[in-house]
């Protein structure tokens, strides 16, 4: 809603600057967006009149103009068609700076001198379309800052409305706002409203639809002129960002930014059988609207019509073929009041906003229709001549009586945390013309003026006290509560957790949109049945590529990648914990939650180059997987080779599946190329993602202490000659479960092909620890077991002991 | 004789003091300590001395230099490990950078979303989270904004069905709570948001806490004091507040919650639009109608709400300039927090 402090003034006696109004307002809760001067600073731009014009000696389309400017002559060179001796007009004179940063300076131009510029309207910023220079009333005074001549000094205010205030869609609303701070009440501009008798009339109105058309008010105005509006109304309507139209339009438009009623006027004579019926429009009803698009209607659509046809989408928007043109001579005018849902829904349907719409569908004052009406019967004689013909039609249906609220003091001093008193409260509430009487010692009536369509309830009131007492003004107490223990979200405590483990790890963490592009699913080479295919789609996405929720989070991680490596950045680990989503009908959907974790480029992404750049393997993925599981106090993993769930996307080679307790948690691995290139992506990149609901719900492993080990311990190492195809993995479990009470551990320090081996033969090299928990081991009999050890494993993996 | 003696020392003493080189160190031996050295030379000479000085000179020189060679040996040594760790210095180059494992960092909104969560743990709130797809029922109806409610447009929607869709705020878990459980309540509820609204300064999925406390006697000034130390733990413990009237369906009185301008500290910039102040978060008393829904008596409990968006505090914590970079994982974005 957009007003200048001018036009406000109009209602209200104010002494405060506009920028004090705008911080009052934003108080208010009627917060102010802009507070800004309607018109540029036209310093040196004056009233001035053409005395004489001659020929421009060197140019064709120029003239040399004498131009009186009260205090001198002076020769000013203009190629405006318009420039006439006897014109008044504005002049900008060397020193002025128009808008733009116009700069204007004696000149010469074609070898004439030019002191200084004849200007149009559109050349100060003050209006938009004027061909030629401005056409000034030709009593203004000559000299005089045009500023001052034209009252272009105003300021803009726009503030951005709440949903529950149309009343303040009007200047008067915000005016009567301003008035509860500075005390003073509001002068509208009309006070008396005739009563509008029906008889003799020579139009009709029939309201057949009553419920979502409580009030129609219409009169009949002959013999009007159509014709530009004056200045200060054109002035106003600019100011506030309506375009002038004709001076019946401007008028209209003019009444609703006052009071806040939307007006509409009809060409009489296109009206058949002048005649208004009100009715909701047929099934398959079309009608083509002022903006000249054809409207699919349908049976809840309220119309406003003539004997035959539709001539207006009530409330919204009028026809075209009822319109106001310059031809038009009689004029019927409707001030109405239409039902907010009816109107929110039709116009919501139609996706169109107007501003009619806009105050309807948040309630319109249903007493402001004959008030609207008379101002703008009265200006439209004024501005347009005209007859007003006798009486009109004030249609009402059941329009609610004045709701009459009790307010109890206690309750009001309870919830706002102020002790008050019916005093001030009542004081406060008339402020803003709500009317007060005492109901008993704790209890005040409000009767609530039919424009506050948002009062309905005590507490709306408590919320008016507040609001008018200043948020600011209330106190500031602590909420006494009894103790509690705050239960916090097992999943959100497991989330913590496990990103503080994959910080340590070198991840950072991503966060991408819940809505994904379908073709992600393409991309990622699903097949046509897996479950990942089924989504929750959105009605109504913004674009295509943010129409259905994920049901993975690889493909934007493998999106975040490329985009990291199109920025030079190719070392990259990064994980998301976050929801996916699985369709379950029309019910919600399940909402699981998982962990992905990508990984490329250096072991070590952010280290010093210095120590090392050795690229990432698979062995890393494992070793990120070993480390968060057994960080979380998860010791049963289990790793198998393939993964059902990733064939898909993961390289065969490489891919395995991870279980905890046997149970299946996701898989990790490689990318397969053929999936890296279509997301664009040229370099090697591993994967890790599981179940996070599952790993959740793992049992973990309780914290236990362990008595120290009283003896010391002996490592001894192994160096095996096996074939290729024997697991290093389990050569040491065939160590640690040979069953010998004193092997403690057993871990594998080399895998050696190559220079002295035999192909299709590996060395591993195994580190055996010894250690007894009831005495120091002497050699003897570690080398028993440690034999022992050997000839079990040469015999088990085929293998040839490797001389050391 | 003796006077000689004492003059080389004298002597010997100064110009061993006078030795900062290693190099110097030999001639020095050569000249004082040496088999033609001074000292020698002055023994040899002893055999001219009456007989009676001559042990005691003798004992003399030989005591002299002892002291001498004894000082010799620890001015040597003590050159010598200086040019030891001279030495090192040259093959350690400190400048190099140090050996670490580094590690990542949570997304800021994720950051700022923890700090926010632990200061209100701290008092004394549960934390509990919803599902994204909601029912229109606890995102629009339950929080008292029927069908065709202005208000619904302030909520720009993205639909899964007739029913379901994309919570555009966080308070649907204020009605799935309450209907749950009896007061009195402290709860937290953060997590995603969707809207259908894409530009400069909004991204069509957000975060936001929502919260709210409810018991018997419950005012607009406890939610004041509430949300003034939250705020003063959050930006700085002098941050200026102001609350201001506004609407929302699920509260009344509704109030927005303003601090002074992080980067204009209140006098008016670009960020603030010239007010010197931000607007941070929304607030106000549960209104009557959300307690009816979920069958609380709004004449015994009273209660507050509040909602505050992540990516806007971060964006004003961090000087943060362009919403898209939060969704785009760009490592050059996500390392500086």
């Amino acid at each position: 809603m957009k007003f200048t402090f001018n036009w406000l003034r109009e209602y209200i006696e104010v002494e405060l600057a506009p920028a004090k109004i705008a911080d009052h307002l934003t108080m208010l809760g009627l917060e102010v967006d802009a507070c800004e001067p309607c018109y540029p600073d036209l310093t040196g731009v004056c009233v001035a009149r053409i005395e004489a014009v001659h020929p421009h000696p060197n140019a064709d389309k120029l003239v040399l103009c004498d131009v009186n400017i009260g205090s001198e002559m002076v020769r000013v060179v203009c190629g405006a068609p318009n420039a006439r001796a006897g014109l008044v007009t504005a002049i900008a004179l060397p020193g002025a700076v128009l808008p733009g940063d116009f700069k204007v300076k004696p000149a010469k131009i074609r070898g004439e001198k030019s002191h200084g510029m004849l200007c149009s309207a559109k050349e100060l910023a003050i209006s938009e379309a004027q061909a030629g220079i401005m056409e000034l009333a030709a009593d203004l005074p000559l000299g005089q800052p045009l500023a001052a001549a034209l009252n272009l000094e105003d300021t803009m205010i726009e503030v951005d409305l709440t949903p529950n205030r149309p009343d303040c869609a009007s200047v008067l609303g915000i005016a009567r706002e301003v008035g509860g701070v500075v005390g003073n009440h509001i002068k509208p501009p009309v006070t008396e409203v005739p009563e509008l008798a029906g008889h003799d009339l020579p139009f009709q109105v029939e309201v057949q639809a009553p419920a979502d058309c409580p009030r129609y008010v219409a009169r009949l105005i002959k013999n009007i002129k159509i014709g530009p509006s004056p200045w200060w109304l054109q002035q106003r309507l600019a100011a506030v960002g309506l375009r002038s139209i004709n001076n019946v339009v401007d008028i209209t438009n003019f009444v609703m930014m006052e009071y806040g009623q939307p007006l509409h006027a009809f060409d009489f004579d296109k009206l058949a059988a002048g005649k208004i019926v009100v009715r909701l429009a047929g099934a398959d009803e079309k009608m083509t609207t002022l903006d000249g698009v054809e409207r699919q209607l349908d049976e809840q659509m309220l119309l406003i019509c003539d004997a035959e046809n539709p001539v207006a989408l009530a409330g919204v928007m009028g026809g075209a073929n009822s319109e106001v043109d310059n031809a038009t001579v009689n004029i019927l005018l409707e001030s109405a009041c239409f039902d907010a849902i009816s109107i929110r829904r039709t116009a919501g349907k139609l996706k169109m906003s107007t501003d009619a719409s806009y105050r309807f569908e948040r309630g319109v004052d249903p007493q402001a229709a004959p008030r609207a009406m008379e101002r703008a019967v009265q200006l439209i004689a004024r501005l347009a001549g005209g007859e007003i013909v006798a009486g009109g039609v004030d249609f009402k249906a059941a329009i609610p009586e004045p709701a009459t609220i009790k307010l109890r003091i206690s309750r009001t001093s309870a919830l706002l945390g102020l002790p008050l008193s019916a005093d001030q409260v009542a004081k406060v509430l008339t402020s803003i013309e709500l009317a007060v009487a005492p109901h008993d010692e704790d209890t005040l009536l409000v009767t609530v003026p039919s424009f506050r369509v948002d009062l309905e309830r005590e507490i709306d009131l408590v919320e008016e006290v507040a609001r008018l007492i200043g948020y600011n003004e209330l106190p500031t107490a602590q909420p006494l509560v009894p103790m509690t223990f705050p239960e916090q979200d097992p999943s959100r405590l497991l989330r913590k957790k496990v990103s503080n483990i994959l910080l340590g790890l070198g991840f950072y963490e991503a966060i991408n949109y819940s809505f994904v592009s379908p073709q992600h699913l393409d991309l990622l080479g699903l097949a046509a049945d897996d479950y990942r295919r089924k989504t929750v789609t959105l009605l109504n996405p913004l674009a295509e590529d943010q129409s259905i929720m994920r049901t993975t989070l690889l493909p934007a991680l493998l999106e975040n990648l490329r985009r990291n490596a199109n920025h030079q950045n190719p070392d990259v680990r990064l994980f998301e914990i976050g929801k996916v989503f699985h369709p379950m009908g029309d019910a919600q959907p399940k909402e699981p939650m998982r962990l992905t974790a990508v990984l490329s480029g250096r072991r070590q992404p952010a280290a010093p180059l210095l120590y090392g750049d050795e690229a990432t393997d698979i062995f890393d993925v494992k070793g990120v997987v070993a480390q968060l599981f057994t960080s979380l106090g998860l010791n049963h993993i289990t790793y198998e080779k393939g993964a059902a769930e990733a064939l898909a996307y993961g390289d065969v080679a490489t891919l395995l599946s991870v279980r905890a307790n046997g149970e299946l948690l996701g898989s990790c691995g490689v990318v397969d190329a053929k999936i890296l290139k279509a997301f664009g992506i040229k370099q090697k990149v591993f994967f890790v993602d599981l179940d996070f609901d599952l790993l959740g719900s793992q049992p973990l492993q309780a914290k236990r202490f362990a008595a120290l080990p009283k003896f010391p311990s002996v490592k001894w190492d192994l160096a095996l000659l096996v074939p290729e195809k024997v697991a290093g993995g389990e050569m040491v479990a065939a160590i640690t479960g040979a069953g010998e009470p004193i092997i403690e551990q057993a871990e594998i320090f080399d895998v050696f092909r190559g220079k002295n081996i035999e192909a299709g033969m590996k060395s591993v090299a195994i580190a055996i620890t010894y250690r007894s928990a009831e005495h120091t081991l002497d050699d003897e009999s570690v080398a028993k077991v440690h034999q022992k050890i050997i000839d079990m494993m040469i015999s088990r993996f085929d293998g040839q002991l490797r001389e050391a | 004789m003796e006077d000689e003696i004492l003059r080389l020392k004298a002597e010997a003493e100064a110009a061993l003091s006078a030795i900062s080189q290693a190099g110097e160190l030999e001639p020095f031996r050569v000249k004082y300590l040496g088999r033609k050295g001074e000292f020698t030379l002055i023994m040899r000479q002893l055999g001219k001395a009456s007989a009676e000085d001559r042990p005691r000179l003798g004992k003399l020189a030989n005591e002299i230099k002892q002291v001498l060679e004894d000082a010799f040996t620890a001015r040597e040594s003590e050159l010598k490990a200086g040019q030891a760790r001279a030495g090192a210095v040259i093959s350690e180059d400190l400048s190099l950078p140090g050996r670490f494992t580094p590690f990542g960092k949570l997304h800021p909104v994720t950051q700022v979303m923890e700090e926010v969560c632990s200061i209100f743990e701290g008092l004394g709130f549960a934390v509990a989270e919803g599902p994204d797809v909601e029912v229109d029922f606890y995102n629009f109806e339950a929080l008292n904004i029927p069908k065709h409610h202005p208000a619904r447009a302030m909520h720009d929607t993205f639909y899964i069905s007739e029913s379901l869709l994309l919570r555009t705020h966080t308070s649907p878990m204020q009605a799935r709570v309450m209907e749950k459980q009896e007061p009195p309540l402290r709860m937290i509820a953060p997590g995603k948001v969707y809207r259908c609204d894409s530009d400069i300064t909004h991204t069509p999925m957000f975060h936001q806490i929502e919260g709210f406390l409810v018991d018997r006697n419950v005012s607009f000034a406890d939610l004041k004091g509430v949300l003034s130390i939250v705020i003063a733990k959050l930006f700085a413990p002098d941050t200026a507040i102001r609350f201001r009237p506004s609407f929302f369906p699920f509260t009344e009185p509704s109030a927005e919650v303003d601090i002074a301008c992080v980067i204009c500290g209140g006098s008016g910039c670009r960020v603030c639009k010239q007010t010197g102040w931000l607007e941070i978060l929304g607030a106000g008393l549960i209104d009557p109608e959300v307690f009816k829904k979920v069958g609380y008596d709004p004449e015994q409990y009273s209660g507050f709400a509040f909602g505050l968006g992540i990516e806007r505090i971060a964006m004003l914590k961090y000087g943060i300039t362009d919403i898209r970079l939060y969704y785009e994982n760009d490592l050059r974005f996500l390392s500086q927090f």
